[in-house]
């Protein structure tokens, strides 16, 4: 049953992604990558990472993509339909992006990752997952977490500087 | 149960994905798309070697908050810097933007 | 982590209280103030630079480990102080430049302190978490630095390709730090050389060396190595004068700073070690080749010495592959890329503040107008003279210490062929380091201009950087002890 779920959000994940990378028009792009990062949210419950599915509609779609259309929108003039989508060399990166894949698919089936016998979970997700994150960040993760918001801090200030209407 | 290889080759195909639309992509907005497509990939890594390894570390899922939040700040000052770029220009298709050569 | 561990942030604390400082300072105090109390916003700078590096004296070097994400050693340290100097140079050089171009003067000083705070955290980070925030810390703040003429069409295409080739080098590692972490379990740098050591993932061919070559892209992006440089000469060309000073020497020293760490501490283990070291004896040897090769047509200064200082991340990588697990002896490879990123430090700032002082009175950045600068200004032709002969490694500068350091632990581990080919490039790059010093000396100008008037901030950093460069080559022996004695606590990790 899990299987099948799995496939079925795997298709229409990886299809979104296809099509946002694919489109021609940049704001239906942007709406496809809304739909991926969705996709992914729905992958991260089925790993039983509720808290990180959570996280991801809210920052990636709820963020990140609106900051996306926001600036597609600022700057109508990359909307045009008629514009072209690839830079020359589209073929070959194409190519290189498949070979690519090839390559990572061998290497992630054939290294033994140290899960038990059949790649099944070791374990059971813990019940108290969230209050484990949240007692990570205020014990050994503190500094990054520190880290963290001075750096959203200081790209705030940047986006400010370089984005400020010139006066 | 799905099988951890599962994952990790759909976090495979969807950097690769990302891979390509970062590479191919004419306009640089398209380009950010791509790489927040192979940042997600690695989230989706992470979380899977998460449950399957050592669901009682919470690293996998720790590491994959700090992609989130670093993708966000990485975010804004792209987008600022597209829009300060398309300010200039009216275009950013990034080879026309190409003034230095050599 | 315990309150105890605090004084060991000391400097990073003052760091980050220092940018706030800066920043509010020039909102509320300085912004309407008359133009000369605004200049006194760099000096404050310098200040917290200076407390920064006092906050380094109590806990800086004693191999303690904060929360397994933190480390500090005195390789840490050692790159610590690198950093504090090197901003403090930068903000010499940007002083009268930026001030004059940009109405956002003061949060560019704050900007400049925020990225010597990213660069003490990715020095001392010890856990893969820890090393990829604080790397992008630094990038993100790079970006904006880069791109902070806002009208100017160049610095704009500087900073968008910078973007966008590191944020895309940056998830390329993410990658490989993932498949690290499902290997071990762990992104802790000792857990990893643990997990990779006895774990039948770590024993895969499968894992290892294609972890490597993900983990190079994020760290040959900041270290500009081939074939991860493409950024680096519009970056360099486009970039504020300062900034190219900066992404040029602090910057990319923390790519090699973060390289040496992952790979000797979380890959030091004999087997992984020798996958690295042959990848990265290629790498060496194309970026020196290519930098050198490419440098030897432009015609622009800042372009020149963009892919100048890809070759010379070429000889500092030779230090890296020769590296030997004997800290007793006198080449240990790592001590000679201390030593040669501190000399290029000195070096390559040297340069670029000449480049910024013409560039400032003339406005130009262009190889031929260096034509009879002997004439028109010959203190500043003196100072690029022997900043010139530096990064071509002539005796006695500090440019000759860094090469006879990297190149005779190469002479120690017999690696002749990549000896070869670093001599025959050297060769090559003097070529069009000493065709600056022809046009300077002996091609007259087409027209004679006034001497060019330096700014005492300015005029303090080619003081400084040319007395250091030139010590260093007359007087070694103290960099040498500091750097052999920062290496060994990166060496105990090899085995």
């Amino acid at each position: 049953m899990q299987q099948a779920i799995f496939i079925i959000l795997a298709l229409l994940t990886l299809g979104a992604a296809l099509m946002t990378v694919i489109t021609r028009n940049l704001l239906r792009a942007a709406l496809w990558l809304v739909a991926t990062f969705f996709g992914i949210a729905a992958i991260f419950i089925l790993l039983r990472a509720e808290f990180l599915a959570v996280a991801q509609i809210l920052v990636y779609v709820g963020a990140i993509s609106t900051l996306i259309i926001f600036a597609i929108m600022l700057s109508r003039g990359i909307m045009d339909p008629d514009q072209v989508r690839f830079n020359g060399q589209w073929g070959v990166v194409g190519g290189f992006a498949a070979l690519l894949f090839v390559v990572l698919a061998v290497i992630v089936t054939r290294v033994p990752w140290p899960a038990a016998a059949g790649g099944a979970p070791v374990g059971d997700a813990p019940a108290d997952a969230i209050a484990r994150l949240g007692a990570a960040f205020v014990g050994p993760y503190a500094i990054p977490f520190e880290v963290a918001s001075v750096l959203l801090v200081v790209a705030m200030i940047g986006a400010i500087i370089i984005a400020r209407e010139r006066e | 149960m799905v099988p951890l290889s599962w994952y990790l080759i759909l976090a495979a195909a969807l950097f690769c994905i990302g891979v390509f639309g970062a590479l191919a992509r004419r306009n640089a907005v398209g380009i950010l798309m791509g790489i927040e497509l192979m940042l997600n990939a690695v989230n989706i890594n992470l979380v899977a070697f998460w449950r399957h390894i050592g669901p009682d570390q919470m690293t996998g899922q720790l590491f994959a908050i700090f992609v989130i939040t670093v993708a966000a700040a990485e975010a804004a000052v792209g987008l600022a810097l597209i829009i300060a770029i398309y300010r200039q220009r009216n275009t950013v298709n990034v080879e026309e933007i190409d003034m230095m050569k050599g | 982590m315990r309150a105890s561990d605090l004084i060991h942030l000391l400097p990073e604390l003052i760091l980050l209280g220092g940018a706030a400082l800066v920043l509010l300072l020039d909102i509320v105090w300085l912004r309407r103030a008359e133009e000369r109390r605004r200049q006194l916003l760099p000096y404050v700078a310098l200040g917290v630079l200076l407390v920064a590096a006092l906050g380094l004296i109590p806990g800086g070097g004693d191999n303690v480990s904060v929360a397994t994400m933190l480390v500090f050693d005195p390789f840490a340290l050692f790159f610590k102080v690198f950093a504090l100097l090197a901003v403090a140079l930068i903000v010499l050089l940007a002083t009268p430049y930026m001030q004059t171009r940009t109405p956002f003067s003061g949060e560019f000083y704050a900007l400049l302190l925020a990225t010597a705070l990213a660069i003490c955290l990715a020095v001392s980070a010890s856990n893969l978490v820890m090393i990829y925030l604080s790397m992008e810390f630094l990038s993100i703040t790079s970006y904006v630095l880069a791109g902070y003429f806002r009208q100017d069409r160049k610095s704009g295409e500087a900073a968008l390709k910078y973007f966008l080739y590191g944020a895309t080098a940056s998830a390329v590692m993410l990658y490989g730090m993932s498949l690290l972490y499902g290997a071990t379990g762990t992104t802790d740098l000792a857990g990893l050389v643990a997990g990779l050591s006895s774990g039948a993932a770590g024993q895969s061919a499968w894992l290892v060396t294609p972890a490597i070559i993900l983990l190079l892209a994020g760290f040959g992006f900041k270290a500009s190595l081939v074939p991860f440089h493409q950024w680096a000469p519009d970056t360099y060309e486009g970039a504020p004068t300062p900034v190219t000073a900066f992404l040029s020497t602090a910057s990319k020293a923390t790519g090699f700073a973060i390289l040496m760490r992952v790979f000797l501490v979380g890959m030091g283990a004999a087997s992984m070690a020798s996958q690295w070291i042959s990848l990265l004896v290629a790498l060496s040897v194309v970026t020196m080749t290519l930098g050198n090769l490419t440098a030897l047509r432009q015609t622009n200064i800042k372009r020149l010495l963009a892919y100048s200082s890809i070759a010379q991340a070429g000889y500092i990588l030779i230090g890296v592959v020769a590296v030997v697990s004997d800290s007793t002896r006198i080449f240990t490879g790592i001590n000679g890329v201390l030593i040669y990123l501190l000399a290029y430090l000195f070096t390559n700032v040297g340069a670029f503040a000449v480049v910024t002082a013409i560039e400032d009175a003339t406005g130009k950045l262009e190889i031929k107008d260096y034509s009879g600068l002997v004439r028109r200004s010959p203190w500043l032709a003196g100072l690029l003279f022997i900043f010139l002969i530096s990064l071509t490694g002539v005796p006695p500068t500090g440019g000759f210490l860094g090469k006879f350091f990297v190149f005779g632990a190469a002479v120690q581990t017999r690696m002749w062929v990549l000896l070869a080919i670093a001599a025959v490039n050297s060769v090559v790059a003097a070529f069009y380091y000493l065709n600056i010093v022809r046009y300077m000396f002996f091609v007259p100008a087409a027209e004679e201009g006034e001497p060019i008037r330096v700014g005492r901030p300015l005029q303090g950093a080619l003081a400084i950087t040319a007395v250091v460069t030139v010590l260093l080559g007359l007087i070694p022996g103290p960099v040498i002890l500091w750097a052999s004695e920062s290496a060994r606590s990166l060496l105990l990790a090899l085995r």
